[in-house]
């Protein structure tokens, strides 16, 4: 018998995918409908899942199977922004669509789970291969995790993962007992803790510019880097989620998880190879050496905004403590910069500034890497030629590098000026880019967990985050400190001209 | 018509053009220049040269290179021509354009013997310079080898040659001498190949895959080539897991272009394509899937993206090169 699979081609086709279940908890949800079924269908429409493959949706409201399959349809229609329908992928697909209606914390909702898998198993050939998304209120993941512990679906005939969105916990103590539930009835090799930012293309490019090359690797430390930018910018207010927003703020909603992350990506040390536990190593070794502050040095360190209304377009919008469902005398920062430093031989006394906010001047995110400037000024002119070199790293919009560095104007004068090479993703390899949730999901089917964020990654970030959160609970702001449409509080730019540093407007 | 091309020139040219491209764009926002191989395009004169550039077109965004397009005017006296133009595209949402450049010359037979030294000379230092022979005859030419001794890596289409069983053997002499090569009747059948290895990613049916007893291949009459490289692979393969099926090939019904066929005990396999449509039914469950034809684009994008050896490929080639033999003198 053959117990390797005798047709693979690694050097032509797309990775294996094996045979699975997907099972959504929070079926009738947004994410749902949004990303996880279009990034579904589109792996479909691509090829990309094995013939045995099917999903469950989970959700309270009483739904037939094929109920489910037309809302899924809509949704695919909607929400698939670059992807051709086709009928007749989507008639298999459909093939594929299961519902099972219950509430979370009703024992019987995972016995009738157990039953519509041990059908799907023999109808669908999915091997007993399961993946449990749960995409559901954070308050329902350790309920649900235990409720398949509980009815035996965390262990089967083929592999069990479970996917958690987003937050995991609101602080370290939350985070680590959210951990502990889950692991009652999963192994923490069996949990995905997904983080969107680390399944863009750009964000694992950085692993490919920084260990692909040989030329960058060089200078990617306190000897020639000046300081590190990363910002995670939005031009849209809280849209409708203000009252979900107000429990969060940009700093649990963002610093502690997306921008962490890519700090860590952008920061962290060569790993031994690319399998996903080293990977995963050295990210969490960089956030446990990020130094942890002091309330002194939060008050200096850090600061949070809250936008309020303006004039955008000439358009009217509101301030946060005018939206729908927002307390108006609110004391959630809808902006947060932070400077960090990391305590290691790389990178001592390199300043590392984060800023994430809503309703800033544009949408973008972004990574800029200051070098130092030239030791001798030679070409003294206006002070041009001592213009730092950048190395920016595009996230969204626009994915891609460029490296920013003095010529000579063409003339017969020796005068220079800053020039752009630039290397753009999109137009550079004309194929379209995957989704986050297109490839984190493909990630967590094949069990390769590179991209997800791990246990002592997560209480790693809430470490960073909590003594900032501990300062600003206990002091009262006087809010709105920015302009709606603006690149935030004044005070943000007074903290960075403290170093002799000034924030990029990109 | 001129008898000789002076490449310093045509570089001189390339030059010019950059030049003329950044000022001629929109703005003055300029022009990225963008380069990853020398292309080396080797087409009859009477050859749709519209289609052609506009694949070469569709290629530049994701295998930017310089392109040098080579007309074969095919007889009569010894000349040689040539011209210099760009390929820009400006990519969603961008201010700059992107662009590559394009030299095309036009060769007779009679100079076919002195294109590797203006060939040379125009090669972009440092990158992979990649054959594409479209030419069906050219093959066949003494010239041939010398020219594809330039690249390291030579793509033709043996399913296009007059005699593919010859080309099928003349590919497995070069690939024995170390010859990276692609051939597009091998890579049509990626996508084919990759829906068969996934049924076999389900642990159930590989367990089953030791009975196998039958394969069965159908094809379409355009497909002669590509029947035999699947053949060869399918065996193949299925030798390396010791099983020993029996193997037959015969004509595909109207409308499905090839059809493959695995039965043995508890297994029933079958991938039959039709038009823009893959569907496999794996013991009665079937799986329909959205598979566009393999256009000349899409081919050279994948064979593009392999410049190194491809072992899996020249085991079947050698295969298919000692299958072809028999079956086309039959």
């Amino acid at each position: 018998m053959p117990i390797q699979n005798p047709f693979q081609d690694p050097l032509r086709f797309e990775r294996r995918v094996p045979e699975c279940a997907v099972v959504i908890f929070g079926a009738n949800g947004d994410l749902t409908r949004r990303k996880l079924i279009p990034a579904l269908y589109r792996l479909a429409y691509d090829r990309r899942l094995a013939a045995g493959f099917a999903i469950v949706g989970i959700s309270r409201t009483p739904m037939t199977d094929d109920a489910f399959r037309e809302k899924m349809l809509e949704a695919v229609k909607q929400f698939s922004e670059d992807t051709t329908f086709d009928a007749d992928v989507w008639s298999g697909f459909a093939q594929g669509l299961f519902y099972v209606a219950g509430d979370i914390a009703d024992p019987a909702l995972y016995e009738s789970l157990g039953r519509k898998l041990a059908q799907i198993e023999a109808s669908q050939h999915t091997g007993g291969n399961v993946l449990f998304y749960l995409s559901t209120q954070p308050s329902q993941y350790a309920q649900a995790a235990q409720g398949l512990g509980a009815a035996g679906l965390g262990k089967g005939n083929g592999r069990r993962r479970l996917v958690v969105e987003k937050p995991f916990g609101h602080d370290l103590e939350s985070a680590r007992e959210l951990s502990g539930r889950l692991h009652e009835s999963f192994d923490e090799s069996e949990v995905y803790r997904i983080d969107h930012y680390l399944g863009k293309e750009t964000v694992q490019n950085i692993l490919a510019f920084r260990f692909g090359n040989g030329i960058f690797e060089p200078l990617w430390n306190r000897r020639y880097v000046n300081n590190v930018q990363i910002t995670g910018a939005e031009s849209i207010g809280v849209e409708g989620r203000g009252a979900y927003y107000q429990e969060a703020g940009a700093l649990d909603d963002m610093i502690q998880n997306h921008l962490l992350q890519v700090m860590a990506t952008i920061a962290m040390e060569p790993s031994a190879s690319f399998r996903a536990s080293s990977v995963r190593d050295e990210r969490s070794k960089l956030l446990r050496s990020i130094r942890p502050m002091t309330p002194d040095e939060v008050r200096r360190n850090t600061v949070p905004g809250q936008y309020g209304p303006a004039r955008i377009g000439g358009q009217d919008v509101p301030g946060f403590r005018q939206e729908q469902g927002v307390d108006p005398q609110s004391q959630t920062n809808t902006y947060a910069a932070v400077t960090l430093f990391v305590d290691n031989w790389r990178w001592a006394g390199v300043p590392f500034y984060l800023r994430t906010g809503k309703r800033l001047a544009k949408r973008v995110t972004e990574i800029a890497i200051q070098f130092n400037p030239a030791p001798l000024h030679i070409f003294d002119q206006d002070g041009l030629d001592s213009a730092p070199n950048l190395l920016i790293v595009r996230i969204q919009p626009e994915e891609g590098i460029s490296l920013k560095f003095l010529s000579k104007r063409p003339g017969s004068g020796m005068t220079l000026r800053p020039v752009s090479m630039d290397f753009n993703y999109g137009s550079s390899f004309g194929e379209r880019s995957p989704s986050a949730y297109e490839t984190l999901l493909l990630d967590a089917i094949i069990g390769d967990a590179t991209l997800y964020t791990r246990q002592d990654m997560v209480e790693a970030s809430w470490s960073v985050v909590e003594p900032i959160q501990n300062v600003w609970r206990e002091t009262t702001f006087d809010y709105p400190n920015y302009e709606s449409g603006t690149w935030g509080p004044a005070a943000s730019d007074e903290m960075l001209a403290r170093c002799g540093h000034a924030w990029r407007k990109p | 018509m001129g008898a000789t091309v002076a490449p310093g020139k045509i570089l001189k040219d390339l030059a010019e053009l950059w030049v003329s491209t950044a000022k001629a764009a929109d703005g003055g926002a300029g022009v990225l220049r963008a380069c990853s191989m020398t292309l080396l395009v080797l087409a009859e004169a009477s050859e749709d040269s519209q289609g052609l550039g506009e694949t070469i077109a569709a290629l530049m965004p994701e295998h930017p290179a310089r392109a040098i397009v080579v007309r074969m005017s095919g007889p009569g006296e010894r000349s040689l021509t040539e011209r210099v133009y760009s390929q820009c595209w400006m990519p969603f949402g961008q201010r700059k354009q992107i662009c590559c450049e394009q030299v095309e010359i036009t060769v007779s037979d009679a100079a076919l013997a002195d294109l590797p030294s203006v060939v040379l000379p125009l090669a972009v230092p440092d990158l992979p310079l990649i054959l594409w022979c479209r030419s069906p005859r050219l093959a066949a030419m003494p010239e041939f080898l010398p020219i594809a001794a330039m690249a390291q890596k030579v793509i033709v289409d043996s399913g296009t040659m007059a005699d593919p069983a010859a080309a099928l053997n003349l590919l497995a002499v070069l690939s024995a001498r170390g010859v990276l090569l692609g051939d597009l009747s091998w890579t049509r059948l990626t996508r084919w190949r990759e829906m068969l290895a996934q049924v076999f990613e389900n642990q159930q049916y590989l367990a089953q895959l030791g009975k196998t007893s039958d394969v069965k291949l159908e094809r379409g009459e355009a497909f002669a080539v590509s029947a035999l490289y699947m053949t060869a692979w399918l065996t193949g393969c299925l030798a390396d897991s010791g099983v020993h099926a029996s193997c037959s090939l015969g004509p595909a019904p109207e409308g499905v272009s090839v059809r493959v066929q695995l039965a043995g005990e508890g297994l029933a396999v079958e991938l039959a394509r039709s038009e823009d449509r893959m569907v496999v039914t794996v013991n009665g469950v079937s799986q329909c899937t959205n598979l566009s034809q393999p256009t000349d684009y899409l081919l050279m994008r994948e064979e593009l993206g392999i410049v190194r050896r491809d072992p899996v490929f020249e085991r079947a080639l050698t295969r298919a090169a000692s299958l072809a033999l028999p079956v086309e003198t039959k």
